[in-house]
Formats: C-alpha cells, sequence, structure tokens
C-alpha cells in the first residue's frame, strides 16, 4: 500500500473527524433563543437540505438536459410517496422505483 | 410502530430504529461506493487502498477528486488542503443538529457518532428531530454504522467486481441513481413549513448559481450559507 496515500488518507479523515465531531463537541452553551447565532443554527439545516437536493438534480437539469422524463416521475413520486403517512423512507423507495421504471419504459 | 416507521415516537429511539432508518442511505450509497471502488481499481489503486480511503476518508466527493488528484501527481499537501476544503460544510452539521435536538440532548459518544455526519445522515437525523423523534445517541450510532459500512461494503464490492458488474441492468442503476436525490427531497418535505420557505429558495438559488458560475462545490456551500443568512434575518 502506498504511503502517501495512506498519508493523504489520514490527513484528510482526520480533518473530516476535526468538522464533523469538534464543533458537536466544543460548542455546548446553548445560544440565546432567537438571537443571531440560534437563528443561524435553526436555519443551517433546512438550507443544507434545500442545498443538497439541488446539487443532487442539477446535473441533469445544467448544462444539458437529460432524462427528464425519469426526473419528473421520480420527483412526482417522492412527493406523492411522502404524503399518505409522511414517510421518508416510503417516499425515497417511491421515487427510486418510478424512476427506475420511467427509464426502463423509456428504453 | 412498524418495522420501517420513521414518525415521531414518545421513547429515545434505539440502535435498531436508528438502522433502520438508515435504509435509504444505504441503497444509495452502494452504487455511488460500488463506483468509487470501480473507479480507484481502474485508477490503478489495489482494493485494500480503494476500501482504506472509504475508511479513512469517508466522504464521497472527496475520495473521487482524490483519485483524480493522485493519479495526476498532485503535491501530498495540494492534494490534502484541497480535499480537507470540500468538507468544511460540515462544520456546521454537529451544532445544528444539537440545536434543534435541546440543550438537555447527551453529547457524551459524539466523538465516535458524530464521524458519521455525512451530508445525508444529517439531513435523516435532522429531519427525524423535525418530526418529532427525541434525540438519542444510540439512534445517531445506528443510522452512522449502517451508512459507514455501506459505503465501505459496496467500495470493497466495486473494486473486487470491477466495472460492468451492473451494465446489464441500466433500469436499476438509473433507480438507485436518484435514489440520494429523493431522499434529500423526501426530507426537505418533512421539514418544510411556510415560514421556512425563503430560506429553502434563498439556498436552492444560491448553490444554482454557485454552481454555474463557480463550481459544484462552491455551489454547496453558497446555498447553505446564504440559506442560514436568510434565516438569520427573518424574524
Amino acid at each position: 500500500m502506498s504511503g502517501d496515500l495512506v498519508l493523504l488518507a489520514l490527513m484528510v479523515g482526520a480533518a473530516n473527524w476535526a468538522f464533523r465531531a469538534l464543533p458537536t463537541i466544543l460548542l455546548r452553551r446553548e445560544p440565546q433563543p432567537g438571537g443571531i447565532l440560534s437563528r443561524f443554527l435553526a436555519a443551517t439545516g433546512p438550507a443544507a437540505i434545500a442545498t443538497l437536493f439541488a446539487a443532487s438534480i442539477l446535473p441533469q437539469l445544467y448544462p444539458a438536459p437529460k432524462e427528464l422524463v425519469p426526473l419528473a416521475a421520480g420527483v412526482a413520486a417522492t412527493v406523492l410517496g411522502f404524503l399518505p403517512r409522511r414517510s421518508v423512507v416510503a417516499a425515497t423507495l417511491c421515487g427510486a422505483l418510478a424512476y427506475g421504471l420511467a427509464f426502463a419504459a423509456l428504453g | 410502530m412498524t418495522a420501517i416507521s420513521d414518525g415521531a415516537g414518545t421513547q429515545d429511539p434505539g440502535f435498531g430504529q436508528g438502522l433502520r432508518a438508515a435504509l435509504p442511505i444505504v441503497l444509495g450509497y452502494l452504487p455511488i461506493a460500488f463506483s468509487f471502488g470501480v473507479a480507484a481499481t481502474q485508477s490503478g489503486l489495489t482494493p485494500a487502498e480503494a476500501v482504506m480511503l472509504s475508511l479513512v476518508i469517508y466522504a464521497g466527493a472527496s475520495q473521487f477528486l482524490a483519485l483524480a488528484l493522485v493519479t495526476s501527481g498532485a503535491p501530498l499537501l495540494v492534494a490534502a488542503f484541497t480535499l480537507i476544503a470540500m468538507n468544511l460544510r460540515h462544520v456546521l452539521y454537529g451544532p445544528a443538529l444539537m440545536k434543534q435536538a435541546g440543550a438537555s440532548a447527551s453529547r457524551r459518544h459524539a466523538w465516535a457518532w458524530a464521524w458519521g455526519l455525512t451530508d445525508e445522515v444529517f439531513g435523516q437525523a435532522l429531519g427525524a428531530l423535525a418530526r418529532g423523534r427525541r434525540f438519542s445517541e444510540p439512534y445517531m450510532f445506528g443510522l452512522g454504522l449502517a451508512a459507514y459500512a455501506s459505503w465501505v461494503i459496496g467500495t470493497g464490492l466495486g473494486a473486487v467486481a470491477g466495472g460492468g458488474a451492473l451494465d446489464g441492468w441500466p433500469a436499476v442503476q438509473a433507480g438507485l441513481g436518484f435514489m440520494l436525490a429523493a431522499l434529500f427531497l423526501a426530507l426537505l418535505l418533512s421539514i418544510l413549513s411556510r415560514a421556512l420557505l425563503p430560506v429553502v429558495a434563498a439556498a436552492i438559488l444560491a448553490c444554482v448559481l454557485g454552481t454555474i458560475f463557480w463550481s459544484g462545490t462552491a455551489g454547496i456551500l453558497l446555498g447553505m450559507v446564504a440559506g442560514a443568512l436568510t434565516g438569520v434575518l427573518r424574524r
């Protein structure tokens, strides 16, 4: 195994652990309710999820649109799968299934 | 509660519930990790090196970029700095999760479970809290461990099987490829409220503009920061 590759992995892995764990461990004081930090952190989660959804479908829309019908079917099925029980698991599986079926139907 | 129910509960959710909640993440991670294993061996790495990268780095986009940097002969420190910068957004995940979990939430073992706070695990954990589920460290361990294991196992399978394993099943490949997008959309639906619409709109707009005019990584960072700042501005 390449020593340089192991060293690279250890440096990046250590930084990833620090990014994920240290703020959780060190920032123990509850931000003042209604304060700037509190509002920032409360909005970070929804902003991250919205961003990651946009980032995950953007490659299919830009620079050249591709597989738009499976994408539309997948999005619609995810929404419809979510509505009855508000289940994230069911919605995700419905969306992926519909995407795959639409892809297969288009040949 | 059904086997894969992910609704609210009155007791602290346990390790097993975390494992079950990870199902869509596992199904999404396996094909991506498999692709990474294939790409790594095609780039000249051994299967053991491919699995080592997934075990030690555990960040998808960084790992694919690591292959490009390593094969292009980039200096070690330049490669490390580039890969580290890609994951800076993770700094916000722990505090945002603990803010939602409340002041009484235990973080005694956060040094271990927080390693698993990838984009998808963070989103799933936050979505569960937003739907009324209580925070618990065993749940975080279950959620994180299933995702981590699927990432490492998927890499190993891809590295050993090589390319072409799913070539005869393009529809399955396509459906699995949409899994993470569907997960993020479902999570977005689970936390969406009228009050959050400006945050969501600002995040998506900034992500799209950042991606078009800069890069995918910049788009993600800009989207998160723009959405969070919009949350600061609204009353």
